[in-house]
């Protein structure tokens, strides 16, 4: 197991944390230092307790245990610092969707403090580089989940933020919206910003990323660059299995009647 | 119904087929429905012996109702009811007959004509149209006289028959189109608020006949009389008094109205079953410009007060639920202080309803959110935000219902000519809203929960006790909180020369509900501060 040691430039540093429901452990007890300016992914199967993590990590749901700071101040502490500093695309959430694509932006800029013709000048690169502006006047109601997760980005963007956090950015998406996406996301870091982001897609994740943390049953299973994490197997895909220990099942004797095209 | 369009070469039936084949289907699903379990039998079976008993019942009340001076006026009013019946009863009952959802029968291959002739046959099966028949035939018994007249009744009983079933053939229709669609969806939610809205007028419209008598049918009865299907016992009744001129005319209309509901019902239904459904329309659809929204937030305070203003007060029209909340607080607020002002029983103390209503709207703001509340808690980062958007709602709130309280309570103070009263009451108005407003803030706060956003609950499975208590607590607490006002109005009214300074109360609750609903917002920000994953979480099981 490697761990990035780099702690002078760490956006998020997690100690110790911990998430029960019920009897139900989601996150048990990981550490995590995610280096600044890096393109992260933290990967796992479902069930592994990556939006869990991403929520606590955000300020979204209470931890029961450990602490998290993120570019140095704590999340719980000193909210003010953080939430002005990371921008989120969380999962399973809802957006307001009785507002259109435009109005939506325009709403949380301005809730940040943003002055309001910086909101609507940004608002509307935004919306022309995601492909939206067509659509800007539609209610988000009557979005597709690759338009919603397009929208859900521009505001997480809106405030220039150090550290971007998204869950499942691609999941539902098509491979243009997801392309699109991908160029955005590019060129944020290539600016020098930090962008944390889930998935269970390794491919992906593989040709993203530059550090990754992998996570299975509520713990982190390996960290650090993809080079480290990869060691000796032939993919971040096969290293992964071998991770979290679901290499070995056979499936190819018990269907031995599938296919063939004889039809009894 | 006529021989048409079809083929002759078959010599006896001239559309082959498909109306046994719809009815045969009808009847099966009438059976089958009765076979899936011994307590749906019991259900289907004792259901349908309390029909036919109340249909039984009414039958004889309406002959025993032949001779009376208003029977007419009753019958023809009664006919108008069991029609606007057939035409809401698919909008609520959308699952109950499964012939009624053309969309089934899609993928045959079928032309309109017969099917429409085929599904208004099966329609005509059940226990619904035999207690319509019921119904018909014992109004045109109570109110014909003569044989013209009964010749005339029977031939009317047919026609308004068969336009019941094509009303709800027609709406049942139309509706699948709506259902297809988020706009239609949204009415669907809206659609419940009708019943409430319209129960209460129900209600009072009962209270006055009880008050006054029968002859109060006469006017809405000349009306109706002329509106199908009514038209057709109207036809009856003018035919027993000999007007045969009146009664031809009135039994031409009841002719038309199913001819053009049948030729709209098939032209809804060829479109419905060879157009795209609605939701892939939907994606077609582009709107236009943002109307009314910058006018609206130029006239907003900045910062974040105009914001979370302008996004409130965009959600009372847009979000179904949300709107469908104010409408019925609205008409409520409204219908108790004026409704009993008209009747003369009420008092000018009712007016405050409009304004303890619509303080209700303050109550569970954040579950009004849903889930999109995590957007606002990423935003909050001190007590000082959580104040702010408090107060930026209280405010949104307060531009609809300070100007609707003030106007309710001037309009039944008009109604009830009592205008000395009418400062202590706007008053005590102000006050009330005050303590709703404070209350709900931090109700809001302590006792969140989820709203759902499809069907009609309004709770969250397993956080009803919640939603209960905080709306019951608040309320009570809001009126212990009025106690100070309250007792002002009763002190002033009871000593003597207490008329001459009960003017005073209208300031005196203006500035008692301000301070209150500061007070609770105060207390309401830090907690709301504190506990944003909370929050978020107990709004987001809808």
């Amino acid at each position: 197991m490697t761990s990035g040691a780099v702690t002078g430039s760490a956006a998020v540093r997690v100690r110790g944390l911990w998430k029960r429901f019920g009897q139900q452990v989601a996150v048990a007890g990981i550490d995590l230092d995610l280096p600044a300016g890096k393109f992260i992914g933290l990967v796992g199967p479902n069930g592994a307790g990556k939006t869990t993590t991403l929520s606590m990590v955000t300020g979204l749901l209470r931890p029961d245990q450990g602490s998290v700071e993120v570019v140095g101040h704590d999340v719980w502490r000193d909210p003010v610092e953080v939430k002005a500093r990371i921008g989120v695309l969380p999962e399973g959430l809802r957006l307001f969707e009785r507002l259109s694509g435009r109005e939506l932006l325009a709403y949380s800029g301005r809730l940040r403090g943003l002055p309001g013709a910086e909101v609507d000048k940004r608002a509307a690169q935004l919306l022309d580089v995601l492909d939206l502006a067509g659509a800007q006047h539609k209610l988000v109601v009557d979005y597709s989940t690759g338009m919603r997760k397009k929208i859900g980005l521009a505001t997480a963007l809106l405030h220039n933020p150090e550290v971007l956090f998204l869950d499942e950015p691609f999941e539902g998406v098509d491979p243009v919206s997801a392309q699109t996406i991908r160029g955005v996301l590019e060129r944020f870091t290539a600016s020098g910003a930090t962008i944390v982001f889930s998935s269970h897609v390794m491919e992906l994740v593989e040709s993203l990323c530059d550090w990754v943390a992998v996570m299975a049953a509520g713990r982190i299973r390996a960290q650090g660059t993809l080079a480290e994490v990869r060691g000796d197997a032939p993919s971040l895909q096969r290293a992964f299995l071998e991770l979290v220990g679901a290499h070995s099942r056979d499936t190819g004797s018990h269907l031995d009647w599938l296919g063939g095209g004889t039809a009894r | 119904m006529s021989a048409d369009s079809a083929p002759r070469a078959h010599h006896s039936d001239p559309a082959p087929g498909i109306t046994p084949v719809v009815v045969r289907l009808k009847l099966s699903l009438l059976r089958n429905g009765l076979k899936q379990s011994a307590g749906r039998r019991a259900a289907y079976i004792g259901s349908a012996v309390a029909v036919l008993l109340f249909t039984a019942l009414l039958l004889i009340g309406l002959i025993a109702l032949r001779g009376h001076a208003h029977a007419a006026s009753l019958v023809v009013l009664l006919v108008a009811v069991l029609a606007a019946g057939w035409a809401v009863m698919p909008l609520f009952f959308p699952g109950g007959d499964e012939t009624l959802d053309p969309t089934r029968l899609v993928m045959l291959p079928l032309r309109p004509r017969p099917l429409v002739r085929a599904l208004l046959a099966a329609s005509l099966i059940g226990i619904g149209p035999l207690f319509t028949v019921c119904v018909l035939a014992g109004s045109v018994v109570s109110v014909a006289h003569g044989p013209v007249a009964y010749v005339v009744g029977v031939v009317g009983v047919v026609l308004a028959l068969l336009m019941c079933v094509a009303l709800a053939r027609t709406v049942a229709v139309a509706n699948v189109r709506l259902l297809t669609s988020r706009k239609g969806r949204d009415l669907a939610v809206l659609s419940g608020l009708v019943v409430a809205v319209g129960a209460q007028v129900v209600n009072f419209g009962v209270q006055r006949l009880g008050t006054s008598g029968l002859a109060q049918l006469d006017g809405p009865a000349d009306v109706l009389q002329w509106v199908p299907p009514a038209s057709a016992i109207g036809a009856a009744d003018s035919a027993s008094e000999g007007a045969y001129g009146t009664a031809a005319l009135q039994l031409a209309l009841t002719a038309l109205a199913p001819a053009a509901l049948i030729a709209l019902w098939s032209r809804h239904l060829t479109r419905l079953m060879t157009a795209p459904d609605g939701s892939t329309l939907q994606a077609a659809d582009t709107r236009s410009g943002e109307r009314k929204s910058a006018g609206l937030s130029r006239l907003l305070p900045p910062g974040r007060t105009g914001t979370v203003m302008e996004r409130s007060l965009r959600y009372v029209w847009r979000d179904p639920k949300t709107k469908a909340a104010w409408v019925t607080s609205l008409a409520i607020g409204l219908i108790v202080p004026v409704f009993n002002a008209l009747q003369g029983t009420g008092s000018l103390y009712f007016a405050c309803f409009a304004a303890g209503m619509l303080g209700v709207q303050m109550y569970n703001q954040f579950g009004q959110d849903t889930s999109a509340f995590w957007l606002v808690a990423m935003t909050i980062s001190s007590t000082r935000d959580a104040y702010v958007e408090l107060r930026a709602r209280a405010l949104a709130l307060l531009v609809i219902t300070l100007p609707y309280a003030v106007l309710v309570t001037v309009l039944t103070t008009a109604l009830l000519d009592d205008w000395p009263k009418l400062p202590e009451v706007l008053g005590l108005s102000f006050a009330l809203l005050g303590a709703m407003l404070a209350t709900g803030a931090w109700t809001s706060a302590r006792f969140p929960y989820s709203i759902p956003q499809e069907g009609y609950k309004n709770v969250a499975p397993g956080q009803a006790g919640l939603a209960f208590m905080a709306i019951l607590g608040g309320m009570v607490s809001a009126a212990l909180l009025c106690a100070p006002v309250i007792a002002g109005t009763i002190w002033l009214n009871v000593s003597d020369g207490g008329d001459r300074w009960s003017w005073l109360l209208l300031p005196v609750g203006a500035v008692y509900g301000a301070a209150i609903t500061v007070g609770g917002l105060r207390l309401a920000a830090p907690r709301t501060a504190r506990q944003l994953p909370e929050i978020l979480l107990a709004v987001s099981k809808g």
